[in-house]
């Protein structure tokens, strides 16, 4: 039996941009409110998704490959990976700081891509789950993604202000490759449609 | 058709009878939870107040200095802006571009855009690109990172203090208030309100 408290199975479409409630299951109308082109689902969910997820999955390997920042003292460079950088903080005895670092450029990047690849293959493949449970995963992929710029915006003021001459921090190629991850995973969670989880529940 | 009278849930397309909850309340989707609304005393205004405020703080916050630091004898001072600049200079042009957006363009977009909505609405003044201003704002509200931005400028204070002593300027302390202003300004903005109004002053105004 399919779901009959649908909003779609009953004839209205809701605006993505104002959320104005329109009677018409018509694709190509426009909300009468603001304008803007009525979907059921947002367009092409699934293959945006798989593509923004994708290019983020493999930018992600540079991204822990590459230097992201140098450190050159007195003439001498030592370069820093995402991990490195971490290690050091633990090392150097700041374990509260590296362990937030942690979280927002490895946790959080990482099951990120494993979240959405699981929304994308239970919406792809009708598996029949806890529909609210995958929602509130679904929110927090959504809500978390932002954080992870903390290192982003954190190398942009250590060049600023380690610049003196004989002590010098250089960003490394790491940090274009990452902030196009952050990017890419944020607009993957964007264009992913969590109705679709509910479309497919038989049991509800 | 009586539309009005249902809502849709946005993130499981539950049908619901519009809930109206009273200021102070949320009403929750029964279905997968989500907020739905939650209505807040005077939004309209506190929306204008805030904008105002916000849009002062932005300045000092930008243009004064936030942080120094002395290594080896050079002194060295910090705001938003030269950040990027720094970026720039080293040939990471995409990464400095995305502080750029993320840190000081979105931002005082999304300040101004606020600012011109509150406003219209405010003095009941109708305006043909309301609508506009709304998508746009609506679309910019995620990519508005200050409050990251300020747990960064955090770490990186405690990986150069153990370089050298740091001072902090007055565009830290601005840019501390204007992070508490965007925030109190995103949980006052009601959204569905502000729909709603700009759709009553549309039909006010029609011939
Ligand atoms: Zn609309
Ligand atoms: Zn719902």
């Amino acid at each position: 039996m399919k779901a009959k408290k649908n909003a779609l199975a009953q004839g209205f479409m809701r605006c993505h941009d104002c959320g104005y409630l329109t009677k018409t299951i018509d694709q190509h109308s426009l909300c009468p409110r603001c304008d803007s082109h009525l979907h059921a689902r947002r367009p092409r969910s699934l293959q945006r998704t798989t593509a923004l997820l994708f290019s983020s999955f493999f930018l992600y390997i540079p991204a822990n490959i590459f230097p992201i920042m140098t450190v050159n003292q007195f003439g001498a460079g030592d370069p820093h990976t995402i991990i490195g950088g971490i290690i050091e903080l633990i090392d150097g005895g700041m374990v509260p700081i590296g362990l937030l670092v942690l979280v927002a450029s490895i946790v959080v990047p990482s099951s990120k891509l494993v979240g959405i690849g699981l929304l994308l293959l239970c919406a792809h493949f009708r598996w029949q789950i806890n529909a609210r449970r995958w929602t509130v995963m679904y929110r927090v992929i959504a809500f978390v993604g932002r954080w992870s710029m903390l290192d982003i915006f954190m190398i942009s003021i250590l060049v600023n202000l380690v610049n003196s001459g004989s002590v010098q921090i250089i960003a490394g190629p790491a940090a274009t490759a990452f902030a196009a991850v952050v990017i890419l995973t944020m607009l993957a969670a964007e264009n992913f449609d969590p109705r679709l989880l509910w479309d497919n529940q038989q049991n509800l | 058709m009586h539309s009005t009278h249902y809502d849709a849930c946005p993130e499981c397309d539950l049908l619901l009878r519009a809930a109206q909850p009273n200021i102070g309340e949320k009403a929750h989707c029964p279905r997968c939870g989500f907020l739905l609304s939650r209505p807040r005393k005077q939004s309209i205004e506190r929306t204008f107040a805030l904008s105002i405020a916000g849009f002062i703080s932005f300045f000092p916050a930008n243009l004064l200095p936030m942080m120094g630091i002395t290594l080896l004898g050079n002194a060295n001072t910090g705001i938003l802006m030269s950040g990027v600049i720094a970026l720039f200079n080293e040939g990471m042009i995409a990464v400095a571009i995305v502080v750029f957006l993320a840190s000081i363009l979105f931002p005082l977009l999304h300040i101004c855009l606020s600012l011109l909505i509150s406003g219209h609405l405010y003095f009941n003044r109708p305006h043909r690109h309301l609508i506009k201003w709304m998508h746009c704002m609506h679309h910019l509200d995620e990519w508005v990172m200050l409050e990251v931005y300020m747990l960064s400028i955090i770490v990186a204070c405690v990986k150069l203090m153990a370089l050298a002593p740091l001072e902090f300027g007055w565009g830290l302390y601005a840019f501390i208030a204007l992070i508490i202003i965007t925030t109190l300004l995103s949980s006052n903005l009601d959204e569905a309100l502000f729909w709603q109004r700009i759709d009553q002053l549309g039909k006010e105004n029609q011939p």
